[in-house]
């Protein structure tokens, strides 16, 4: 699979409670770095989309959906704070922005992933003719 | 903070399609492909992609440390996403329980996009007026 995509690239930032400990000061610069990190890739044009997302939600899970638990939880390093969608030609360029992220000194991860065209398991688990007949 | 009622559907799960038969995988597309254009006639539907699943994860002081990951075995994994204008949570459960791929142990992740980000909240909190001011600046 190549990680060359023309759909671009998500950013999921990862880790929700990194700013825990700052002082005012460090979570002044900081914010004022993030703020300007998203005002310049958006005038870019390199940045295309993007959410933050409130620190609690659900996890659905289990045959029908029928589990609906709590999570994910803030604590976890895992934990999804947000996202870009990154309008640019190669994983390295990706990488290098995501390199550019004011949480990182703080803890915080940055997960880079190509957008494909088609689901995975169109693109990869049918063979073309059985994938033919069920989009047909 | 007020919300934009729009909700991100996170669908996690290694390659949870091994090990169907020809006809289920058949069956399970054609059903994914229905619960989509159902989601997007009823104008639920603001954005949705896949993902490849390899990719980098960037960590460390000035981002220096460069991993592969995720790594495709993992459970938690992220697959795609979808986008989607709701009402509640609640509306948001509701759609993510008809995704047909959760009998076969793929999980959804339900969360509220933020109208600011939790963290510039956080620094609103803890800053004065003047200080979060100039932050913003």
């Amino acid at each position: 699979m190549s990680t060359q995509t023309k759909n671009g690239y998500m950013l999921i930032f990862r880790g929700t409670d990194w700013h825990n400990g700052l002082s005012p000061e460090q979570m002044q610069q900081v914010a004022s770095q993030w703020m300007a990190w998203f005002k310049r890739l958006t005038a870019e044009g390199k940045v295309v989309a993007g959410n933050p997302l409130e620190r609690e939600g659900k996890i659905v899970s289990g045959k029908n959906g029928k589990i609906v638990a709590d999570g994910p939880f803030a604590e976890s390093k895992e934990a999804i704070g947000g996202y870009f969608l990154l309008k640019v030609d190669s994983l390295d360029e990706a990488v290098a922005i995501a390199q550019e992220c004011p949480g990182l000194p703080y803890g915080a991860r940055v997960e880079v992933r190509p957008v494909m065209d088609q689901c995975a398991l169109s693109g990869e688990a049918l063979p073309e003719t059985q994938l033919a007949e069920a989009t047909a | 903070m007020d919300a934009k009622n729009e909700y991100l559907l996170l669908f996690r799960g290694k390659d949870w399609w091994n090990g169907l038969s020809p006809e289920e995988l058949r069956n399970t597309m054609e059903q994914v492909q229905g619960w989509f254009n159902q989601l997007t006639e009823s104008g639920r539907l603001k954005a949705a992609q896949p993902l490849a699943r390899e990719g980098a994860v960037v960590s460390g002081k000035n981002g220096t440390i460069v991993a592969d990951g995720p790594f495709a075995e993992s459970k938690e994994v992220i697959g795609g996403y979808v986008l989607l204008q709701a009402n509640s949570i609640d509306e948001a459960i509701g759609v993510a329980q008809s995704c047909p791929t959760l009998k076969f142990g793929m999980q959804v992740e339900v969360r509220l996009a933020a109208e600011e980000c939790p963290s510039m909240a956080y620094a609103r909190r803890i800053l004065s007026e003047e200080q979060f001011a100039a932050a913003a600046a």
